[in-house]
């Protein structure tokens, strides 16, 4: 007891300490880094994605700076919530419950869900979601609770089988042993992209919207900053730049060298030059 | 014939009045009493099972008795303010299982006592190791773990590790009963030559020849209790009775006599 | 073929991470499990052979409890049930080193009161009659002997606790086996090989855990033959 009050008293000490130091505070951020085209790993270790892109560029903007670790998708809204990380950037959508445990930003990313399956399997969107499927989607997600609310408690006799990462999902797919993959329609789509034995039968559209989350009560006065760094995105063209390097659906490798190259921008802080290089690295031929 | 010291014998060292023990219904001990002067040497001889071992560890307090007093010169052993770990140290113990401690050599298993409780110095706490383990004639295997020493050997470390403490009496406990037949000669022949140069010791054994050549009194137990002591002379000619010398035939019976040195 | 290049090549590059980030943390985070659970563990195997009674009731009490809960839910525990109910919010590399150390002192403690009480107890007896202290009886003659007794067993104990750490990636730490979920990940968005590559992941992940428990353990053994005596056995060994 007397340690972790010793603890927590450090913590409290380190982060006061941040805190009254504006110009240098630094606030951790966050990401289940196993979805690309969103957030992933490198097999250097560093971290790409969509969702970190726009946080790096907010960040700028904002005048702060941010530690990304990489957390498993079930705990992040939890840890978020309570203030053991400051931000969360993870493809989340805004659902109701959600909004109790974190304060959401404004939504900046429309989403559906895709029905992925064997391309050869010969399945349409009706025959992969009918009785006596078994259907793959990621613990946690909006994709799982579409599966559960809409096909299972109204009588439709699917088995939903969850994965604590999204790419098992993928691989049981691959191997046959579920018969669909029920996902974000970008992630699906990069998946695809990756291998040509996938196919997407059909659109479910939910029409979810994604958010940045931060503490409940955003005791750091963030969410202004995320939602005023994102319109300044907009304004500028970056954030359509950040498009195009990340849903244009050029292959990862593609992506990473080409943010290894227009790395230095971020290091200048120069975020329209930066989203600019990444835009056309990723593109070129 | 018993030579003994018994013309110079000096102070009373060890007093024993009425020790008692009983372990759950068993009365192991029923009122032992005895005395010791210095440079006597006593052997307590009877059947198994009539609390001789237990006799030895209530004098250092290795079996706490329930009832009785012992004295250590003027001190009272089981007075219960007396530091007993300061008694025991002018008190030297040899187990039958010999109980030499194994992770050391036998120089260090001798010196340990020396440098732990006397507060000696490690280069003369050696020293007197080696001299020690010189006297025993084990010089050479100063190096040696125990588990690498033959049952005699183990038990002459024992008792060098013993006198190196320089104790007031050395106590006993059957030290050769667990050694081959051919290892006994060796440890009796230390033994001897303690008594005749005038340790006080008390022995418990079965080995007549041995009590026979240095004991000044021979004690006899039976039941928990004192039946008879007296020199071997006595005992062996004329002991006072019928049980003594029932005994002490069937004995020398069994073990036979080992020679004389 | 080309695929087959392509693939190593790929596998290759993801040890990286492996090696830099993973591998440090899972090290860390079991040396100092270990380190909290020898000293507490020692203290508690000790109190039980020693101590008076309702001391020993104490550590029984404390073993049942530690030894009966998975290490999961342990860290889960320290992790979210110390912030929910306590508000506090320890970091995840503390809560798995306190759940995983204070779970794995309860196993060391029965190593250290088994190898204590398998030290003859003549050894202690010869050592009062030499005249010296319970405490110091204990600290010369007890304890070097037990110390030898208890390295096979402690190094079962540390095969255990390798492994154990790997629940630590539930909670985000970044240890071994999240990195190989990481990895993972990424090679199977891999053009056409990649979902071919997931297995390999997970056996490169296999291979380094194997490797610190190998390693470890030849360490120990390295120890115990170092502080072997000659001619004197541990119950059950085969000598060389």
């Amino acid at each position: 007891m007397k340690r972790n009050l010793l603890v927590l008293g450090l913590l409290l000490v380190a982060v006061s300490f941040c805190a009254v130091s504006a110009a240098a505070a630094t606030f951790t951020l966050a990401s289940d880094t196993t979805w690309p085209p969103f957030e992933w790993a490198g097999t250097d270790g560093q971290f790409y994605g969509f969702d970190l892109d726009v946080m790096r560029l907010v960040a700028i903007l904002g005048g702060y700076e941010i530690n990304i670790v990489s957390y498993g998708f079930d705990i992040i809204f939890d840890d978020v919530g309570i203030g053991r990380v400051d931000i969360g950037a993870s493809g989340a959508t805004i659902t109701p419950d959600r909004v109790l445990k974190a304060d959401f930003s404004a939504p900046y990313w429309t989403s559906n869900q895709a029905v992925m399956v064997k391309a050869d399997s010969g399945l349409n969107i009706a025959t992969a979601l009918s009785a006596g499927r078994k259907i793959g989607a990621q613990v946690g997600t909006t994709g799982a609770k579409w599966v559960q609310e809409q096909l299972i408690d109204k009588g439709i006799n699917v088995e939903l089988r969850e994965y604590t990462l999204y790419p098992l999902a993928v691989l049981d797919l691959v191997n046959g042993n579920i018969d669909a993959v029920v996902q974000d329609e970008p992630a699906s789509r990069a998946s695809m992209a990756a291998d040509a034995r996938l196919g997407i039968v059909g659109v479910i559209e939910t029409g979810e919207q994604f958010g940045f989350f931060v503490t409940k009560g955003d005791p750091n006065g963030l969410l202004a900053k995320i939602n005023d760094g994102v319109q300044q995105l907009k304004a500028s063209g970056a954030w359509a730049n950040l498009i195009t390097a990340y849903m244009g659906g050029a292959e990862l490798s593609k992506i990473e060298a080409a943010w290894k190259a227009a790395a230095s921008f971020l290091t200048a802080k120069d975020v329209v030059g930066f989203a600019q290089a990444l835009a056309t690295g990723a593109t070129a031929p | 014939m018993a030579i003994g010291t018994g013309a110079c014998l000096g102070e009373v060292i060890l007093r024993v009045e009425g020790l008692h023990k009983r372990y759950g219904k068993d009365e192991v001990l029923k009122g032992v009493s005895l005395e010791l002067r210095r440079g006597e040497t006593k052997v307590v001889i009877g059947p198994s099972g009539t609390g001789k071992s237990t006799l030895l560890r209530c004098i250092n307090q290795l079996t706490v008795p329930d009832k009785g007093r012992v004295w250590l010169g003027d001190a009272e052993i089981t007075h219960a303010r007396t530091n007993i770990n300061h008694i025991r140290a002018q008190v030297g113990f040899v187990f039958q299982d010999f109980n030499l401690f194994n992770h050391l050599t036998a120089l260090h298993n001798v010196s340990l006592g020396l440098i732990k409780v006397k507060k000696m110095p490690k280069e003369a706490a050696l020293a007197r190791a080696h001299e020690e383990l010189a006297r025993v004639g084990l010089a050479e295997k100063a190096c040696s773990y125990p588990a690498e020493l033959s049952g005699g050997q183990k038990q002459r470390v024992s008792i060098a590790r013993a006198l190196a403490m320089d104790p007031k009496l050395i106590l006993f406990d059957e030290p050769t009963s667990a050694l081959d037949p051919e290892l006994i000669g060796e440890v009796l022949e230390v033994m001897i030559g303690l008594a005749r140069g005038g340790m006080t010791m008390i022995v418990v054994s079965h080995e007549m020849g041995f009590a026979r050549a240095v004991a000044d009194k021979i004690i006899f137990m039976e039941g928990g209790t004192i039946l008879e002591e007296g020199t071997p002379t006595e005992l062996f000619t004329c002991p006072r009775c019928e049980r003594t010398g029932q005994f002490l035939r069937k004995i020398t019976e069994l073990y036979g006599e080992t020679s004389e040195r | 073929m080309e695929a087959t290049i392509g693939a190593t090549n790929v596998l290759w590059q993801s040890l990286g991470p492996f090696f830099s980030r993973g591998l440090p943390e899972t090290v860390k985070i079991t040396a100092l499990l270990l380190c909290l659970g020898l000293v507490l563990g020692a203290v508690l195997g000790f109190t039980q052979v020693y101590g008076r009674r309702p001391f020993r009731y104490a550590c029984v009490t404390y073993e049942q409890i530690f030894r009966g809960v998975p290490p999961l839910v342990m860290i889960l525990v320290f992790y979210n049930g110390f912030a929910r109910s306590f508000h506090i919010m320890l970091p995840a590399t503390m809560s798995a080193v306190l759940a995983l150390g204070l779970r794995s002192a309860a196993y060391q403690s029965q190593i250290f009161r088994g190898a204590i009480q398998a030290v003859p107890p003549g050894q202690m007896m010869a050592a009062r009659a030499l005249g010296m202290s319970k405490l110091k009886a204990i600290r010369y003659v007890m304890l070097p002997q037990a110390f030898r007794l208890a390295i096979p067993p402690w190094s079962n104990e540390y095969s255990g606790v390798v492994k154990d750490t790997a629940f630590a990636c539930a909670i985000g730490v970044a240890e071994l086996t999240r990195q190989a979920q990481l990895a993972m990940t990424r090679v199977s968005m891999v053009p056409d090989i990649g979902s071919r590559l997931i297995l390999p992941i997970f056996l490169i992940l296999g291979m380094f855990y194997l490797a610190l428990t190998y390693g470890g353990n030849a360490l120990l053994g390295l120890l115990e033959r170092r502080l072997r005596i000659p001619g004197f056995e541990t119950k059950g060994k085969v000598e060389r």
